[in-house]
């Protein structure tokens, strides 16, 4: 990825910020790790993850912090379920 | 009102406040944060009971300064007036809790004020030691205040007939009761349950609770009008 894209922050309300990989990849892994995985199998997925929606952002000048968020959440999906589940509802618990 | 009759309400209102989801949704994101941080399981289970504690020492306060309020007020029996301010309460959040506790969206979002909420998850994120989570169990009845406010009227109402002894033996029952639902989760997440398990059977379920917390405030607040002044005030007219 030449230039990381833009990412707009939620309601617009912060400003947008650059695209961070390891920020990514760490709530990733904590979702994994919120789940009692083993640390090297939730290392694996946080790659994978962050892999795959680096590849999505490829083409995009500009994301939301949403839409971000429910890609990585589709993506997760597809390697564990649990921690898809808690990624996509850790705004929605209170 | 004899002591069982005292005990069953106290009880009771003690089970509907359990019943209430803010501390239970907090006890989940604190400890969702802490062992998605890697935190050792002693470490963990350190947060958990300083949350615990917080919410017991909080819960126990308010309802000995219900009673003590009470007890300067009216002595050793309530006026009817206050029976029936308190049954009014019970039956008003009944159905308010019916229309608005959780929100209409996926997920467990209750009735706060979407900044409050914000700001309470973030405080569960950024809390490491046990006293920042006692301070964050204080603060979560507190938030929950407006709801839980009305089973502890009563609570205290029936409290403040009682010998002094049993006062602080219906407080301490009351507080052990009311953490039920926080005991529950806090030994499932110390043996080493899965939060999203916890968390989706919470989902799964939250509109029967919702359902059976309203309809326990209306029960309630049926019940005591009817024993404390239907009752009471047909003896006064029949001369017993």
């Amino acid at each position: 990825m030449n230039t990381p894209p833009d990412i707009i922050k939620r309601d617009g309300k912060r400003p947008t910020e650059s695209f961070k990989r390891e920020k990514l990849h760490h709530s990733v892994r904590a979702a994994c790790l919120s789940v009692r995985s083993p640390e090297g199998e939730a290392e694996t997925i946080a790659h994978k993850v962050s892999d795959a929606v680096i590849s999505w952002l490829e083409t995009k000048p500009e994301v939301t912090s949403h839409d971000l968020r429910r890609k990585a959440t589709d993506i997760l999906e597809s390697f564990h379920p649990e921690a898809a589940y808690l990624y996509k509802h850790h705004r929605l618990i209170i | 009102m004899d002591i069982i009759s005292s005990f069953a309400i106290v009880a009771f209102a003690a089970l509907i406040h359990a019943s209430f989801q803010l501390s239970v949704s907090m006890l989940t994101l604190l400890s969702g944060h802490a062992i998605g941080a890697k935190t050792s399981h002693n470490r963990l289970l350190r947060l958990t009971c300083g949350f615990l504690a917080g919410v017991g020492v909080m819960t126990m306060l308010t309802i000995s300064f219900i009673c003590l309020m009470f007890q300067k007020s009216f002595g050793e029996h309530a006026p009817y007036i206050a029976w029936a301010v308190a049954c009014g309460l019970l039956l008003g959040l009944g159905v308010a809790v019916w229309a608005f506790y959780y929100r209409r969206e996926k997920g467990t979002s209750l009735w706060l004020p979407r900044g409050l909420a914000r700001y309470l998850s973030d405080r569960a994120k950024v809390t490491k030691l046990s006293s920042e989570a006692f301070g964050l169990g204080l603060s979560s009845v507190v938030a929950e205040l407006i709801f839980i406010f009305a089973p502890m009227v009563i609570a205290g109402l029936v409290l403040i007939q009682l010998e002094p002894m049993w006062q602080l033996l219906g407080i301490a029952l009351y507080t052990v009761i009311s953490l039920l639902s926080l005991l529950i989760v806090y030994a499932l997440i110390g043996s080493g349950h899965r939060l999203s398990r916890i968390q989706k059977w919470r989902e799964d379920n939250k509109r029967f609770l919702q359902f059976a917390s309203g309809a326990g405030l209306l029960v309630l607040g049926f019940y005591v009008y009817v024993d404390q002044i239907v009752t009471a005030t047909t003896l006064a007219q029949g001369g017993f």
